[in-house]
Formats: structure tokens, sequence, C-alpha cells
């Protein structure tokens, strides 16, 4: 960080730096896009879910270039209320840069995003909160009762999430379902751009995070009408296949232009053998077409491998690496008397003690309870392993 | 030292009119402001006019130069000029005749609500052709970018630090500086003036320019749509190619199949696979771009923030405090531009 300008007074807080006072525990991301109706009806609705729950926390409302009256209904709430920060973006962006603006302005160790239209209901927030503190680092909705349009939602969302379950390798079972869980660490470093904020948990998979998938409610839509419609199919199947590079080759390019060489090089080669066939074998003149395309099909195999190495080039003069995202989820198993490592102790710090009574989802207790004990009493690889179980079990 | 409130950046580069009268006119024009300001020349490589603007600092005229190593272009010159320039808004302009500098005024009386001022000459003496020319440019641009602007060529502009930080140019880019800050959600606002009387191209546009315009548009469209997603871009004219050249094929071997035409002698199997490689490039391009924007995505932030409001103070991006920030930290404003050093 020594690159760092001193210029930018609109800098947002280094986590545990000088905004360290603040000392907030959960930061909920709001992103809000012409919202004006919504705006109180939701903090009203958030303040009213984790108020009795004790929780220090934080609202972020990001105004994405509304263009009606979301930002001053939402700016007139910090004067009164401390506990709302609003974050207005100079222009409209899109979904994602107003989550990642929101990502990054946010002080709390653990970060809730959800939707600004009333549809996530934020009593769900405290259960993930609970789900969290077993030691997960993601945790994710699952909309089971979904309140939309059959056939113009659920059905090609439905599709859609098998789709990027069996690509990406991540199943979870609504990826559209904003409302998700986060520990700050581990997504303030994931970087999030373009329209990724369907593929948030693929892309924080390349840090290894521990994950589990919740029930929530999902509420009809009371105000102001839906932004999204049936016509980014083909933008998110182009995504798909962004986001299946970056995260299942990223770190081996070459493997992965190699693997699209694959069938240029087989029809290059059955079309060459089946010329060289015809003349030799057959004694029949020499066909250039199928010669050609042999040759064509060859080149194109080269041409692939030769932007694999590209691909490597790219990868090692990169920052965004995914070797260098291991730390963010690294935990030590075995205690050799050095504490444990500082990824893991986060959630220790955050332990509520009994304000969290009303804990929903009971898994992965074990976890939980070695974790927050002592310092130097590291859970079990017993432990560990069950934990790890009953991750995959949830999903 | 007390900051100017206007800095004037004019960079000196191929196409240059007597500097000396330039230089008078455009002091006349600026005294008409009523502001404080100071002129920054920058000689884009070696230049005959560094001696005159010396000679004019000598007689007392407040003037800076700056003089680059090798030529850079003009967009490069600018930026330089930005980083030297103290000013608390930036004007460009151009090292000829293009605007009167009676209209100075009616300028920087716009840009107090606006972060990016360009002017439009109008009305315009020109040929019918050369208007012909920029009509199409502009409407061409207009079609790809949704930004309607009138007259890109012109270098009177004023803006403020904001915009100077915040895009960056090169090259040949200069022109496209507005398109660039629109699209960054900045107000950018087009003002008609009148045009000097000495203002008249008197070289004549080669191939060559039009080839470099036509470029320009094809980056602008690429930068300004596609900057993140490269394989929206790629993956789209990619899957085109592809699915043609697929149909191309599907076609040529339902007729060796059915109707018994031979396959192996015919030139359009070899144009369709042709097609088919080249969809395949495309989009292996397009996932060599997603690779280097998700590997470099820390120094790419898509997003730029307006305003935040919170309890204890609502903080407003005050470019004043950047401004003094950044003296105070020498060029932290332009690390990449470094202030010339005296000498």
């Amino acid at each position: 960080m020594s690159d760092e300008r001193t210029d930018d007074a609109m800098r947002p807080p280094q986590p545990g730096g000088r905004d360290a006072r603040e000392d907030v525990e959960l930061s909920v991301i709001v992103p809000l896009y012409n919202e004006e109706a919504n705006v109180l009806p939701l903090w009203e609705a958030i303040r009213s879910a984790l108020g009795p729950t004790g929780v220090r926390y934080e609202v972020l409302l990001v105004d994405d270039g509304s263009s009606d009256a979301t930002f001053a209904a939402a700016a007139s709430l910090p004067a009164a209320h401390p506990e709302v920060r609003v974050v207005k973006l100079r222009r409209n962006y899109g979904q994602t840069a107003a989550m990642a603006a929101g990502i990054e302005h946010a002080r709390g160790r653990v970060l809730v995003t959800m939707d600004g239209d009333l549809q996530n209901d934020p009593l769900d927030i405290p259960r993930f909160l609970a789900t969290m503190q077993e030691g997960y680092d993601i945790v994710v909705g699952w909309r089971h009762d979904r309140k939309d349009k059959l056939w113009t939602r659920k059905v090609p969302s439905r599709i859609a999430n098998a789709l990027i379950g069996k690509v990406t390798g991540v199943p979870i079972r609504d990826n559209g379902c904003s409302l998700k869980a986060y520990r700050s660490d581990v997504i303030k470093r994931i970087p999030l751009y373009s329209e990724m904020h369907r593929f948030i948990p693929a892309m924080a998979s390349l840090a290894g995070p521990r994950l589990a998938e919740i029930k929530v409610r999902h509420h009809a839509r009371r105000h102001g009408s839906s932004k999204y419609g049936l016509s980014r199919v083909y933008r998110v199947l182009l995504d798909l296949l962004a986001v299946k590079t970056i995260i299942g080759f990223a770190s081996r390019p070459a493997g992965w232009f190699a693997l699209l060489a694959l069938p240029a090089l087989l029809i290059s080669t059955a079309s060459l053998g089946a010329s060289l066939y015809r003349l030799l074998a057959l004694e029949q003149p020499f066909s250039t077409p199928i010669a050609g395309i042999g040759v064509l099909f060859g080149a194109l195999a080269f041409f692939l491998l030769m932007i694999g190495m590209i691909g490597e080039l790219v990868y090692k003069t990169g920052d965004s690496r995914e070797d260098r995202m291991s730390m963010l989820t690294a935990q030590r198993l075995t205690g050799l008397g050095v504490p444990e490592a500082p990824a893991a102790a986060t959630f220790d710090e955050l332990d509520p003690g009994g304000r969290s009574d009303e804990q929903a989802s009971g898994g992965a207790r074990v976890g939980a309870d070695s974790r927050s004990a002592r310092a130097d009493e590291t859970p079990s690889l017993a432990a560990r392993a069950a934990l790890i179980d009953e991750a995959k079990e949830g999903l | 030292m007390r900051r100017v409130e206007l800095s004037v950046v004019i960079p000196v580069g191929k196409r240059v009119d007597d500097i000396e009268s330039l230089h008078h006119d455009y002091r006349r024009g600026l005294d008409r402001c009523g502001l404080t300001y100071e002129m920054i020349y920058v000689l884009d490589g070696d230049r005959d006019e560094g001696r005159r603007l010396a000679e004019l600092r000598a007689d007392g005229e407040p003037i800076e130069i700056v003089k680059l190593g090798k030529s850079f272009g003009e967009a490069t010159a600018l930026m330089v000029g930005f980083a030297n320039a103290d000013g608390a808004r930036l004007m460009t302009l151009p090292a000829y005749f293009q605007v009167d500098s009676n209209e100075f005024p009616k300028l920087v009386a716009a840009a107090a609500d606006a972060d990016l001022v360009v002017a439009h000459r109008w009305p315009r003496r020109s040929g019918r052709f050369e208007a012909l020319r920029r009509d199409g440019f502009h409407a061409l641009l207009r079609a790809i970018t949704r930004q309607s602007f009138h007259d890109l060529g012109c270098s009177v502009r004023i803006m403020s630090r904001r915009v100077a930080k915040e895009i960056t140019i090169y090259g040949d880019q200069h022109r496209l500086l507005p398109v660039l800050a629109a699209q960054q959600g900045f107000a950018v606002r087009e003002v008609e003036v009148a045009q000097s009387p000495q203002d008249e191209f008197r070289g004549r546009y080669r191939l060559r320019e039009y080839v470099h315009r036509l470029l320009d548009l094809f980056t602008v469209f690429f930068l300004t749509r596609f900057t993140k997603k490269p394989l929206r871009f790629f993956g789209m004219i990619g899957s085109a190619t592809f699915a043609v050249g697929a149909l191309f094929v599907g076609v040529l071997i339902v007729q060796r199949m059915l109707f018994e035409m031979p396959l192996a002698d015919r030139p359009a199997l070899l144009l369709s696979c042709l097609l088919l490689v080249l969809g395949v490039q495309l989009f292996a391009l397009g996932l060599l771009g997603e690779l280097i924007i998700f590997t470099h995505a820390k120094d790419l932030k898509e997003y730029k923030v307006a305003d935040v409001v919170e309890a204890r103070a609502r903080r407003r991006e005050q470019e004043d405090e950047a401004g003094q920030a950044s003296r105070a930290a020498g060029s932290a404003e332009y690390p990449d531009y470094p202030r010339a050093t005296s000498g």
C-alpha cells in the first residue's frame, strides 16, 4: 500500500486503521437505483430488525446515480441516524459497481448485501450473522419461496442457477438473491467489475472460502418496478464464460487455451490424415481444400497455444492473483503455541455473546465452539473436517 | 504563493501560427475575464518557438515554458502542462488561432457550473467538403457514444482539476477528452463562440488523417463501452463469425449428403472454415482480455464516488482541498507526469 495517493479526501477507511474507534461489526450494503419510495421503509425495516440484536451496525446506502429523489431521501437519514451512511455515485454504473462501492466504504467485519426493493427481508440478517459466527466466510441466501413471475423470472433463474453451478463448480441454488453475507477481509480483496454481482460467490471461490446457504424470506415488490428482464441471457452467458476463464484457469492460462486448441488440433490431424490417405493409399489426386482445412485448423491450434503463453505473461505480471488470495482463508489447524492466524481470529471478536439466542440454523456448532474458547486452543482437525462437511451439506 | 484561478496550457506542436501575435491576442482575451491566471507553453519537442517565447518572458510576459525531450503528441503535452499547472481551473488553448479571444469571458462564465466546457466555433467559415467531413465524424461519434458534440477539433476548453486528474489521454486523444469526460460522469457543456478571423487551416487532410480519426472512433467505442468486459465485445463478433461459418459448413455438408455434390473441391468449404477459425480466434482474444482485466482489476476501479453523506460531517470532494494536498505532496496528483524540473 505504499503507492497510496494522499490527495483523495474520499478514500474509504482502512479496516483497523484510523476509523477503528467506530468498531462496527456489521455493514449492511444496499445499492439503490431509483428507489425513492423504498428508502425510508427499507431503513425502518433494517432498524427494527437489527436494533433488538444489539449488534453495532451501519447501513450503507449506495445511490447508483438515480434520476429520482432517492439520494435526497437517503441523505436526509444520517443526520438523525448516525448508523446510516450514504454513498452517491457520479452516474449510473450498474449494480455490481454500486455494490463494489459499498464494499469499499464499509467498515464492518461482516458485510451483508441486499436489494433496495424490499423484496429481501432484513429480519433474515441476524440469521446470516449467526451463521457467519459458525465459521463461514460467505453465507448466501436462498429464496426458496420466491414471489416473482414464474415464466419471466423464476424459470430462467432456475436454469441459470443450474448452469452457473455446473460451470463454476460453486453449486448455489440462488445466485440472483442479493441477500448475502461476506467476511470483510475476503470480499474486499475479490475484484468486482462489469456485471459480476451474480457471480460474487463464484469469484470469491478463488480464495477458497467456507460457504453456507440459508433459506430467506422473499416478498413481492411493493414500490417501484423491476429493473431486469429476460434480455440479459446472452450477456450472462458470455459473463459466465469469462468467470469460468478467471476462476478455472486464471492461474494456468496456457492449460485453458491448450484445452481450446484441442478440437482444432483434432480437426487438423483428421483432415491432413484424410488427404494424405487419399493421395498415398487411394492414389487419387491431391485435394487442396481438405488439406487446406487441415493447415488452417493446425494454425488455429498453434495460435491458441501462443495466446496461452501471453496469458501466462499476463497472469505473472498482474496484481489480483489467485495464489495471493490463499492467505485470506488460510487457517492454522495445529496449535504450536503460536496465536491463530489473524484471518481466523476475526470471528472471535465478533461473538455477540448471548444476543443471538434466536439462531435459526444450528449446523456446524463444533467449529464455532472450539474457536471461541481461547486463541491457543485452535480447533482440531476433526472439528475442521466436520465443519467443512457441514458446509458441503449446506449446499 | 497565492493560488491562481486559471491555468492556461498551450501545447506547441506541428501547427503553429505566429506565436507573438497569438500570445498577445490570448492575453487580451484573458485579461477581460477578470481573474488571475498563468500561462504555460508546452513545447512538444524541439521547436523554434521556444526562443521566441523565452524572449517574450524576458520582456516581462507572465509565461512558463516547459519543453518536452521529444515530440510526444498534443495529448501528452497537455497532460504535462496540467501537471505543471497551479490553477484551480485549467484552460487549454491551441498554438494557432481558432476562437475569437473576446469570447473567453463567455467560456469562463459557462465553466462556473460545469466540469468541462468545450468551445464550439459557430457560425463557422469553412469549405463545403470540410463541413461534410466534420459533420460525418460527429454523426458517427454520436451513433457510437450517444453523445452529441459539434466541434471536437476545437482545442479551446476549460475544465476543473478533477477532470484533468481523472482522465488520462495520450498520443492523439486530446480531441476525445470531452467524450471521455462525459463518459466518466462529468458535466460537459458545449458553448458556441465566434470563430477567430484568422482561423484557417492551410494544409489539407491526407488519407492518414482520416484513418487516424476512424481509429479514434473505434478506440472510443471500445474504451467507453467494453473496457471491463472484453469478452462481451470479442465474444459477440467472434460468435457471429463462428455462427456464419458453421451455417456455411452445415449447408455444404447437407448438399454433400443429400445432393451428392462433391465437397472436397469446393473453395466455399475453405471460406467457411476460415470463418470458423476467425471466430475462435476472436473469442480467444476476448478470453485473454478478461484475464488482463481480472489480473489488473486493482487499477481499474470502475465507479466514481460523487459524495459521501455521514452523520459527523458532510464530505464533498473539494477540488481546492485536493489541489492543496497535491501541492504539499509535490505532484502526487499526476504521479505519471512529474513536474518539470527547472534548469
